[in-house]
């Protein structure tokens, strides 16, 4: 009985800590993303941009999704991946106007992706 | 991860619901919330192993929720009569002193021929032979014979109405006709068949009689010699 209790709450105890860790860590991760997105955005439109804002932005996802995979479906990253790549390979031959629609995709991921883990009834069913 | 353990939760409780809906013929020997579980876990366990998009801590936190639940079910089942009940079902007696109890088989989803099966897997062939029987709550089923039963059953009875009807591949084993029968239902006192809930016959000519609602009656036909 007491055995039952205990394996319960410990149970219980790890689902509600990985749950609230898992929803801070990705909403803050990508909050972290869209600010970095938004000043590249703003250079972009600025006509400001080099290509090394473009891999400085490639340097920081990188760094950011490895502890991400534990969190997502791969095939978010992956999506990410590729809209990025674009994004600073538009930058590399100058095709600002080509860079800004992948950049403004990216964006929106940003605020969709953490979106789909919180608590709300269009998530959950 | 919190989606994921509640979303468990529902397709758990949503299971468990549907099994206990289905009645106990589904189960067979496996209590409703146990059978939920092996259904659901071997699913959990396998798409993160087979799917490398899929983070393996999805799996393993939808295995924690239904180990989580069943730890729960255990507690309400230890402690609490009325939530085990609700969970895992209770015995149904299908069978008692006055014959078949129809309303608890079809509470169950089973019907007289499912009930004839049961006892004669348990070594049972006459109806009249068995005081109680019961279908338990995990599905398994259990008899408890009359003191003198091996002397009623000498012969293998065979149905010849099952819930109205009769049984024409029957009736020509015993190799009379529907006439006759319908003489001997008059006998017993039944005016309309459609109300007979069974009625069989052994090769000595021993019936088993029962009209829906009402208590069984046996009945000794004179037959010249045993049929089989």
């Amino acid at each position: 009985m007491i055995r039952t209790i205990v394996s319960l709450l410990i149970s219980l105890g790890l689902l509600i800590g990985i749950s609230f860790y898992e929803s801070n860590r990705v909403q803050k991760t990508f909050e972290r993303f869209d600010e970095v997105l938004q000043v590249l955005y703003d250079k972009i439109e600025a006509k400001e941009v080099t290509y090394e804002d473009g891999t400085a932005v490639e340097a920081f996802w990188e760094n950011q999704k490895n502890t991400l995979h534990i969190w997502l479906p791969h095939t978010a990253i992956q999506e990410i991946d590729y809209q990025l790549y674009e994004a600073v390979g538009y930058l590399y031959v100058r095709d600002y106007d080509s860079a800004m629609p992948k950049i403004e995709i990216l964006i929106g991921m940003c605020e969709n992706i953490p979106q789909s883990y919180r608590f709300s009834w269009e998530n959950i069913l | 991860m919190g989606l994921i353990f509640i979303r468990t939760i529902i397709v758990f409780i949503a299971t468990l619901v549907v099994m206990r809906l289905m009645g106990k013929r589904q189960i067979g020997e496996m209590q409703p919330y146990e059978l939920v579980i092996t259904l659901i876990i071997a699913d959990l366990a396998c798409i993160p192993m087979a799917d490398n998009s899929i983070p393996l801590l999805y799996g393993l936190v939808a295995i924690l929720t239904v180990y989580l639940l069943h730890q729960i079910i255990c507690l309400l089942d230890l402690n609490f009569a009325k939530a085990k009940a609700v969970v895992s079902g209770i015995p149904s007696i299908v069978l008692n002193k006055n014959g078949i109890d129809d309303a608890e088989l079809k509470k169950n989803n089973l019907d007289v021929s499912d009930l004839i099966e049961s006892l004669r897997v348990e070594g049972y062939f006459s109806l009249d032979a068995v005081q109680y029987a019961l279908y338990e709550a995990e599905g398994t089923f259990s008899a408890l014979p009359k003191p003198d039963y091996d002397k009623m059953q000498t012969s293998l009875p065979v149905i010849l109405i099952d819930e109205g009807k009769f049984d024409e591949k029957n009736i020509a084993y015993t190799q009379k006709d529907k006439a006759y029968y319908l003489d001997v239902l008059k006998k017993l006192g039944c005016k309309n068949i459609k109300k007979v809930l069974v009625m069989t016959v052994d090769g000595n000519g021993k019936v088993y009689f029962q009209q829906k609602g009402e208590k069984y009656k046996t009945l000794s036909l004179s037959w010249e010699r045993t049929l089989w």
